[in-house]
């Protein structure tokens, strides 16, 4: 590594350390975010309501998750919001004090207190002009904090309910700051186009504030995510407005700095923790593959496929992915089979999957703890998405993992529907610890003295 | 032609053609390139496609007077039959032309008519075969266009409709599309966000906003869509021997003659609208009802060039939405010799439509010469008209560039007017329960 770079690394490692607000919890959120060490107390779901189930709209669903509670693995809180909004992703403000929760169809934004009463969160604010403020940006997805600003990466755009979009800043106070629109062939806005596409596509979004870059990934637009899936998978004009791009962004300017090809609809992000570890992963949807992007030696951003997933043949259908806090470990969660999958990532350039396991018929998220010992599941992917015979598997399950025998056992279930929810989506973690003098964050430099 | 239709793919040509088409036009050059998806995807089919995306920032469009078109004699269309009771001002097309772009007009504030008319894509969709409505409902049949809808003397591909003023309550209202609770509850919320009540007075003077004025302000703008004057046009009614190619006029021939799609598509002495105001079993909707498109597999494509076939029975895991058949005219008059009877539909601007047929079964127009070619789907109710025409190659070729001639000679300036339009998205201002202001229940 140049010595200009190895600097700007230890200044980054110092930076981690001596800030509070430098620390993330559950693995695979900013690191600019408090986080929880140890026992979480409560897992917030975000869950979409069905037609025909209980008050057929969406919901935060509150599970106590802390095992000295009298009401462990209970659903202890439900906060209706008006309307299937196709909730999608959540994400806790800076402070952690606030869940932001989006629509993919309405394009409402739900900010929650979280840390007033972390049992029983309540509805703080609801931004209703997301699409009208931001120019046009539809579909907000991912909430990811940066320090006082709260970014949301959009999925489509009020012209044709394609896939040409944009990141849309807030402040912390869900107020509008601006528009960061994706490059496509008629405005790079000063991009390297590096391979064949400029789509301007958008999905997820993440950051590697050491290097000072941002990174977003791309799906589709309102017209096929809101569409029934079997229905579009035969529609060979939808089929084709797919994402196949990354961008990497300066994350201080907001610029966009190169567009990368990654055929296949590239979605989650995860960025490695590691001091020098300079790379992220993500999986793309359809053609079923982990790609790694990564910073070369000559300081350039570059993407490679690393590893296939499942039979790419068979469209496994790669969703949700986790990193562990070591760098060690990539979960993989494929839609179709309802698979989790563990991959040994110690060497970036080569995953091998170690481990697989049913976990039902269908799965799509994950969230697991810091330490990597507690991995909760759900299954929703899209209201229009998820399997027909959905009844059976809409559930939030918690599965305890031994990493030294590379074994998931399960613990307990929550079914969305026995209990008249809907269907579950994103799960966020909640701690009294977060809000209290005392703490046990004594533990939270030592992976960064590794 | 063999030799060019080697050369260059389908959509190539296509573009190729425009680019002929409008150097010669007295239109600004400025207009030239606002049709067809903003997001192209020509040539996906292949892993050498290069993306050739334009900026939603550059979607700006420009205004026009659209009154100037129902007005003005375009060669190849007949005059217009304005409704006595809905003359037609350039207020109600402004007014109607907001009404149409507003996603406050659907239950969730997503949905407009222009979400699925989307202007640059022919006033119809050309990125999906059938409609997806509000909360992604999926509808049974492609969007038809608007173009030269003021023409039609019935509306939707079941003919249901007769009026465009009684027509554009139906989206409007229907669940699987914009699923507006009632006409009163849609009315109040037009009242109550800022701007309509003063633009309905202008337009209506002393009428308000109602069930009547919201139907007359968007039949006029969707009247006020009108495009002749194409290059088959200017050959066939202007008597210009050099607005087309010999290959159009070949292809003409084959149009009245081998190809006897005229026998639907009409043409008059003096303009031709290409319809015959009736419908007709192909056998499209006969295939799809009876199964007869299915196989084990499909073909699913993956990225540029790349596809995998995948097994029916994954598909149907993740099907929710089971489609009904569809059975046309029969739908609405139970009449057991309607089954799957369609609205001819017209052939102005066609090359801008796709995908087509009532179901966007076929992707192109080669799609569909062959098709006919081939005497469509055999079936007890199968028009007489439909046989199987043994055309050659380049017969078919031509047929396809005669069709691709049909565009119209405003359709730039028609799409640049609509991108000019705002849409209506919610504000903090508008009536909505999570703002400020509701639509004041139990006050």
């Amino acid at each position: 590594m140049h010595l200009r770079k190895l600097g700007i690394s230890i200044l980054g490692a110092i930076f981690f350390v001596s800030s509070n607000m430098s620390l993330a919890d559950e693995t695979c959120m900013s690191p600019y975010m408090a986080k929880i060490v140890g026992q979480e107390d409560y897992v917030y779901v975000w869950t979409l309501g069905v037609e025909g189930l209980g008050d057929e709209q969406d919901k935060l669903v509150t599970i106590d998750v802390n095992p000295k509670s009298k009401t462990y693995s209970k659903v202890v809180s439900v906060l209706s919001v008006g309307g299937r909004n196709e909730a999608h992703h959540s994400g806790l403000s800076d402070d952690r004090h606030y869940l932001w929760a989006g629509g993919l169809d309405s394009n409402k934004i739900f900010i929650f207190d979280v840390h007033s009463n972390p049992r029983k969160p309540t509805l703080h604010k609801v931004i209703t002009d997301f699409v009208e403020k931001t120019g046009g940006i539809v579909g907000p997805h991912t909430f990811y904090a940066l320090p006082g600003r709260m970014m949301v990466s959009g999925l489509s755009n009020n012209k044709d309910n394609g896939g040409r979009t944009g990141l849309a800043e807030y402040n912390s106070k869900g107020e509008f700051v601006a528009s960061h629109w994706l490059p496509t062939d008629g405005d790079l806005r000063g991009a390297k186009k590096e391979g064949k596409f400029a789509d301007g596509y958008g999905y997820d979004v993440r950051v590697q504030p050491r290097r000072n870059i941002m990174l977003t990934s791309s799906f589709t637009g309102w017209s096929n995510y809101m569409m029934d899936f079997g229905q579009m998978l035969q529609d060979g004009e939808a089929m084709k407005r797919f994402g196949n791009t990354m961008v990497v962004w300066d994350l201080h300017t907001r610029k966009p700095k190169k567009v990368i090809d990654v055929p296949g609809a590239p979605l989650e992000i995860r960025c490695a923790w590691g001091a020098n570890n300079n790379y992220c992963f993500t999986t793309t949807a359809l053609t079923s593959k982990i790609w790694l992007i990564y910073e070369d030696e000559n300081g350039e951003w570059q993407g490679k496929a690393v590893a296939d997933i499942g039979d790419p043949a068979k469209v496994p259908l790669p969703v949700d992915i986790s990193i562990t806090s070591d760098d060690q470990g990539l979960w993989v969660n494929t839609f179709m089979d309802g698979n989790a999958r563990y991959f040994d990532i110690s060497d970036p350039f080569n995953p091998v999957q170690k481990y697989g396991e049913e976990i039902g018929g269908q799965v799509n998220m994950i969230s697991q703890s810091w330490d990597g010992k507690r991995a909760y599941f759900s299954t929703s992917l899209l209201g229009n998405w998820d399997k027909d015979s959905n009844g059976e598997m809409q559930w939030v399950k918690l599965y305890e993992w031994d990493d030294e025998k590379l074994e998931l056992s399960h613990k307990w279930t929550v079914d969305f529907y026995k209990e008249k929810l809907g269907r579950a989506h994103q799960m966020r973690f909640g701690a009294y610890s977060l809000y209290s003098s005392k703490t046990d964050n004594k533990k939270e430099v030592t992976l960064l003295d590794k | 032609m063999s030799e060019i239709s080697s050369l260059f793919s389908y959509f190539r040509l296509i573009f190729f053609l425009f680019i002929l088409f409008f150097c010669g036009m007295s239109f600004s050059s400025e207009l030239s390139n606002y049709s067809g998806p903003g997001d192209n995807k020509d040539g996906y089919n292949s892993k050498d496609y290069e993306t050739n995306s334009l900026s939603l920032s550059d979607r700006k469009g420009k205004s026009a007077d659209l009154i100037k078109f129902v007005t003005m004699k375009q060669l190849g269309l007949p005059k217009l039959d304005i409704p006595k009771d809905n003359p037609i001002t350039r207020e109600k097309i402004e007014l109607g032309k907001k009404l149409f772009f507003d996603r406050r007009l659907s239950l969730n504030n997503t949905m407009s008519c222009g979400m699925c008319h989307v202007p640059e894509q022919g006033f119809t969709s050309n990125e999906i075969k059938t409609a997806v409505g509000i909360e992604g409902r999926s509808n049974l049949r492609n969007t038809p266009t608007l173009l030269n809808v003021a023409y039609n003397k019935f509306l939707f591909h079941d003919a249901r409709e007769y009026s465009l003023e009684n027509q554009v309550w139906q989206p409007i209202l229907a669940h699987s599309e914009m699923a507006m609770p009632s006409f009163g509850f849609t009315i109040k919320k037009l009242e109550l966000i800022s701007g309509y009540k003063e633009l309905f007075e202008k337009a209506f003077p002393g009428e308000g906003i109602n069930m009547i004025t919201f139907g007359k302000a968007i039949a006029s703008y969707e009247r006020s869509l009108i495009s002749g004057n194409s290059a088959f046009d200017k050959w066939y009614f202007g008597g210009d021997q050099n607005a087309v190619d010999e290959s159009v006029k070949e292809g003409f021939k084959v149009f009245v003659g081998k190809g006897n799609c005229v026998s639907c598509h009409t043409i008059g002495q003096n303009e031709a609208l290409f319809i015959d105001d009736k419908l007709h079993n192909t056998g499209v909707g006969y295939a799809e009802s009876m199964g007869l498109l299915s196989s084990k597999k499909t073909l699913v494509q993956l990225a540029p060039g790349e596809y995998v076939e995948v097994e029916n029975e994954i598909i149907e895991s993740v099907n929710q939405q089971k489609r009904r058949n569809d059975l046309g005219l029969y739908t609405i008059t139970e009449n057991p010799s309607h089954r799957w009877l369609f609205r001819t539909p017209s052939l102005r601007n066609i090359s801008l439509t796709a995908p087509y047929m009532h179901n966007g079964i076929f992707s192109n127009l080669d799609e569909v010469i062959e098709f006919y070619n081939q005497g469509g789907v055999k079936n007890e109710l199968l028009s007489p008209m439909i046989k199987e025409l043994n055309l050659s190659k380049r017969e078919k070729i031509n047929l396809r560039l005669f069709l691709e001639s049909l565009v119209g000679e405003n359709i730039n300036i028609l799409i640049a007017d609509a991108l000019a339009a705002p849409v209506g998205d919610l504000t903090e201002d508008d009536p909505n329960w999570a703002n400020k202001k509701d639509m004041g229940y139990n006050k």
